[in-house]
């Protein structure tokens, strides 16, 4: 309840009627909490500008028990560049009331719980505890200052506990036994006797740098000659701790409080400024369609979500190979496709230890060094593979389970002179358990064994086909398949 | 400016000597307006010196485009198996750019297949798969991969290409050294003799090369060993054009001419001049 709801005299709990009696000009609408939790996240994303760490108050997510309205800000270490504590609250409430005309209520204190009872129950909407003064500073509030749920609040004003002080000069022991382990935990966690790790709501970064704009950019132009300048300013810790980034992220606050946050992840280690914007260049390009500067940009971000030892090389008089160059430059090249065509365009083939074809490698996104493949096989395998085995229609064989004479395939007939085979891969009886599954039209079965065959007609157009199923055992009538075509 | 101005200035007493040393002059100055052209550039031999001698660095030149167009729908295979063939060599990392769809107009022929690759000599590991969405990105990553000099040679996947584009591309690739080879559709028509044997419009490409299918030679059980492949040389530049039956062998990595019918030119008597200049 807001200000003005409280002067014209309603209360929590109240029927729709009597509200409106109080209140006439009261307008009702339907609770919506999810659009609740976006805009919270919205306003807490908005908020790293002042710590890289916001948390909701409640793990992931915000919730009724949590009060589903306000979020933690970690500012250890970041006060100082606002001037203190207290001027980054002064510029905190103002942006607040100013931007988004929210009137806020905020506190600052050594322990998340101490933070979160004073900024609801203090009377100064701003407050900032001195440190070691939390159980002075909690004494005088109420129990519902400690995040209790329900049951407990209720049990302890039963109880005749009505403030927190009450229950702090109180031996333990009786506490411990009666209530849940909820209530302890809580006046712990308030007074910092146990530590209550946030969870913020993107990843800390690792290194961070963040710029204000004296006035608002639009352009991909201006975007990415202040990353470079932020980007400039990373190299010197970079090189000092001696890591390269492995993953950046790039935060455009826009001047009408939404976020936009673009994350490049990198295939080897940088601390190259060109190489980092020239990827940021490639990635506003392949956004230029979905994002909108809107008012523009005040505020620009660039963090270090991953850093990894890059320790330095050295680089050879007399190079004889340029392998290490080679690898750092196909490392930038796969980065800059990944960035223009999408994180999963650049694949790389690995073998998986299946009989299948079709089960017998993956295309995994490239990442980390190449896998080993096996000495290729004796036996023949296609070039290229059908992604599904299509049907072969009017085959004709001399013997039922011998290889095909002539069969046709997408509306050509070819005639076999020469086959070879049959190479037999029956299905992995692990994965499938039923070999009678009822069959799609023109797909073939799973959990068929099947009689693989190169032949080769004429004008030597290899081909690799199978019969699917055991002649009397799995089948009375074999199918043909083409799963591939030979070089 | 400076050409043209020596030029004049000798116009009116032209000696033996002045005119020699304006050629001179003029020579190397032309060597110089033409990068590449006095310098030895790097090749990749075929190992057969019937086709290196046809080719003029003795090899597929690494600077430069070649184009690689399959007979007929059917025979895609079997140019994807002649690049897989030519950089089985190569052990650094090598690029292919693939539509996601396919090499339009023909019908969806599959993917590549790593077993496939490595039974034709070509560590699959070394490859790295780029799949774009439309023609344009397939144009960028190319270009892109070209000029990164990173991979030891690019391979694109493409379904048209005209002059203006072979161009950039042929540029970007001597630039960087690499190979570039381009897979395309063979056009819908033969040439005419009317057009002087061309067709498909134009194209900067150093090389292109029309793979056909043959019968693979087999061993005495009747097994396939080796993959044979008709191939047809059919523009070079700075070259001579040529048609010949090669295997490959995976495991040495080498071509060699096929056994029974070791020159179609030859059998057809159109090219025989060329084969007298080369021997």
């Amino acid at each position: 309840m807001n200000a003005a709801a409280e002067v014209s005299g309603l209360a929590t709990g109240d029927l729709l009627a009597d509200a409106r009696a109080k209140a006439e000009f009261l307008q009702v609408r339907d609770a919506d909490p999810a659009a609740d939790d976006a805009a919270l996240r919205r306003l807490a994303l908005w908020a790293t500008r002042y710590t890289p760490t916001a948390s909701p108050l409640c793990r992931d997510l915000w919730n009724e028990a949590n009060g589903a309205d306000g979020f933690f800000l970690d500012i250890a270490g970041a006060a100082h560049l606002f001037g203190g504590e207290e001027k980054l609250l002064a510029d905190l409430a103002t942006k607040l009331q100013k931007n988004f005309g929210l009137p806020a209520r905020l506190a600052v204190a050594d322990t998340p719980g101490a933070a979160w009872a004073l900024s609801r129950f203090h009377k100064t909407p701003a407050f900032v505890l001195p440190s070691g003064q939390e159980a002075a500073a909690l004494a005088p509030l109420p129990i519902a200052a400690l995040r209790l749920a329900p049951d407990t609040r209720a049990t302890l004003r039963r109880l005749g506990f009505k403030t927190v002080g009450s229950l702090l000069d109180k031996p333990r022991a009786p506490f411990a036994a009666r209530f849940p382990t909820e209530l302890l935990r809580r006046v712990d966690q308030a007074l910092g006797r146990i530590d209550e790790p946030l969870v913020p709501i993107v990843a800390p970064p690792v290194y961070h740098s963040l710029r204000y704009l004296i006035e608002p950019i639009f352009t991909h132009d201006a975007i990415i000659a202040h990353a470079n300048r932020l980007m400039a300013t990373l190299i010197h810790v970079l090189t000092r701790d001696d890591v390269g980034a492995r993953g950046l992220r790039l935060c455009l606050y826009n001047v009408d409080g939404a976020v936009e946050t673009i994350d490049i992840g990198l295939t080897l280690p940088t601390r190259s400024v060109a190489h980092v914007a020239r990827l940021i260049e490639l990635k506003l390009e392949a956004l230029a369609a979905t994002y909108d500067a809107g008012f523009g940009f005040e505020a620009i971000g660039l963090a270090v979500t991953c850093a990894e030892p890059m320790p330095a090389r050295q680089t050879e008089l007399t190079s004889v190979t340029d392998d290490g160059d080679r690898t750092e430059r196909c490392a930038s090249l796969i980065d800059a496709l990944r960035q223009r065509l999408g994180p999963n365009s650049v694949r790389r083939f690995e073998p998986v230890a299946s009989h299948l074809p079709e089960r017998a490698e993956m295309l995994p996104p490239l990442d980390g060094e190449a896998p080993a493949w096996p000495e290729p096989e004796q036996r023949p395998r296609p070039l290229l593979l059908l992604p599904h085995a299509e049907p072969a229609e009017d085959v004709t064989a001399l013997v039922p389970d011998g290889p095909p004479r002539r069969f046709s395939w997408r509306g050509v007939t070819y005639d076999i002179t020469g086959a070879q085979g049959p190479e037999r891969i029956g299905a992995e009886w692990w994965r499938h358990p039923l070999p009678t599954l009822p069959r799609k039209r023109g797909r073939e079965r799973e959990g068929a064994t099947r009689d693989y065959y190169l032949v080769e007609d004429a004008s030597g157009h290899r081909f690799w086909l199978f019969r699917e199923g055991l002649y009397g055992r799995e089948t009375t009538q074999a199918q043909w398949f083409v799963h591939g075509l030979f070089a | 400016m400076t050409l043209a101005n020596r030029t004049w200035a000798n116009k009116t007493g032209p000696t033996a000597l002045t005119v020699a040393r304006n050629r001179a002059a003029v020579m190397a100055e032309l060597r110089r307006l033409m990068p590449g052209m006095g310098e030895e550039r790097k090749a990749l031999p075929f190992g057969l010196g019937t086709i290196d001698s046809h080719l003029p660095d003795g090899g597929l030149t690494c600077g430069a485009l070649h184009e690689v167009v399959p007979q007929a729908e059917s025979c895609i295979a079997a140019a994807f198996g002649f690049i897989a063939a030519i950089l089985g060599r190569l052990t650094c990392p090598l690029v292919f750019v693939m539509p996601a769809h396919g090499l339009r107009p023909y019908r969806p022929h599959g993917r590549l297949h790593g077993h496939g690759l490595n039974a034709l000599g070509l560590d699959p590991g070394h490859l790295i798969l780029v799949e774009t969405a439309h023609r344009k990105e397939t144009l960028w990553a190319m270009e892109e991969a070209v000029r990164s000099a990173a991979p030891a040679a690019v391979v694109g996947v493409i379904d048209t290409l005209d002059l203006k584009l072979s161009q950039r591309l042929h540029l970007a690739a001597t630039e960087a050294g690499l190979p570039l080879f381009l897979l395309r559709p063979a056009p819908p028509s033969p040439p005419s003799p009317a057009s002087g044997g061309r067709w498909g419009g134009g194209s900067a490409a150093a090389t292109r090369w029309r793979i056909g299918t043959a019968k693979a030679a087999r061993d005495r059980f009747g097994l396939v060993t080796q993959p044979r492949w008709h191939l047809q040389l059919e523009r070079c530049r700075n070259g001579r054009p040529g048609e010949w039956l090669v295997e490959y062998d995976h495991v040495a990595h080498r071509f060699s001419l096929a056994a029974a019918l070791a020159d179609f030119s030859r059998a057809r008597g159109a090219g025989e001049e060329s084969i007298k200049q080369a021997s």
